[in-house]
């Protein structure tokens, strides 16, 4: 069982900065039969809260596979989508709160296109519940590992995406 | 006072234009191009008449006719892998979306100026000249196809 890549603060987290990481590459060491949730963590807030979890040594779900963003605004639609057709089961976006983006507006941004995403799959009878959005404050690990896990059960009340 | 050059220039090319054709068929039809448009609503802050608007609807079918290497081409080849079911009819866009909406095109309030041919970063809205009855009753076309873009 591969750790999430927070367990361990030397691991290499993927980045998501001037060019895109493909998502592929995140998800690909999950086995067959192995649900994958892609996450995308702000590197003000979430990241630090999923950080402190790791050093902390919280057990967090091993579905999770992070990938560090300079602001959930950073994150598109294709990115939610692409990660969703490339293998993942779940998609979620964690960010700063509401008001307390430090540019500004950047979680508005993300909420918005979250939303966007999920009334994209319920067009196509997919399950919305694949893609979320979380807020939390960068202190805030216990609700980054409730979060983690909420999305985990969520993820695992659904049927495999069937994919082509 | 005497014109400058580019008054000349201007005043030649009006000569060129208005001579044997009367006011009010100067302008182009527009046409738009739905497959190839970005969304990107820039033809909608150019008209000048508000003709172009940006609907509050985004319809997903228009994803999967948009050309492969376009951003929505893109978007259309990861959503055909996972859906169930071809998608479903229009949906409202949340509001900072500003991207996926749909643009409205009123014809009867356009006026035919071109500004949103020219404001089309991918060539989505296209000018077309419009044939009209000249003084003696023959359909002839009063500015070529483009000119006016």
């Amino acid at each position: 069982m591969n750790a999430p890549a927070t367990a361990t603060p030397e691991a290499r987290v993927p980045e998501l900065g001037a060019s895109d990481v493909p998502v592929s590459e995140v998800i690909a060491d999950a086995a067959d039969g192995e649900r994958a949730i892609v996450a995308f963590l702000c590197r003000e807030c979430a990241y630090s809260a999923a950080d402190a979890a790791g050093n902390a040594r919280t057990p967090l779900p091993p579905t999770i596979r992070t990938i560090m963003v300079p602001c959930t605004g950073r994150v598109s639609p294709l990115h939610l989508l692409a990660a969703l057709a490339d293998g993942a089961d779940g998609v979620y976006v964690a960010g700063c709160l509401e008001g307390q983006c430090h540019h500004r507006v950047g979680n508005f941004h993300a909420l918005d296109r979250v939303a966007f995403v999920r009334r994209l799959l319920e067009s196509v009878g997919v399950e919305p519940e694949r893609a979320s959005m979380f807020t939390m404050s960068a202190a805030d690990t216990p609700r980054f590992v409730a979060t983690a896990r909420g999305m985990d059960a969520t993820i695992a009340r659904l049927p495999r995406l069937p994919r082509s | 006072m005497p014109l400058s050059a580019r008054g000349r220039q201007v005043a030649d090319g009006l000569r060129g234009v208005t001579s044997g054709v009367s006011a009010g068929v100067l302008g182009c039809e527009v046409v738009r191009h739905d497959e190839l448009c970005v969304g990107c609503g820039r033809c909608v802050a150019a008209c000048p008449t508000g003709a172009m608007r940006q609907d509050d609807w985004f319809d997903p079918a228009q994803l999967f006719s948009a050309p492969v290497e376009s951003g929505r081409g893109a978007l259309a080849v990861a959503l055909r892998r996972i859906a169930r079911h071809e998608p479903s009819g229009p949906f409202r866009v949340p509001e900072r979306i500003l991207t996926f909406r749909g643009i409205l095109f009123s014809a009867d309030l356009c006026a035919g100026c071109g500004a949103c041919v020219r404001a089309c970063p991918t060539g989505a809205v296209e000018a077309c000249s419009v044939p009209v009855a000249d003084v003696d009753g023959a359909s002839r076309t009063p500015v070529p196809a483009g000119a006016c873009a």
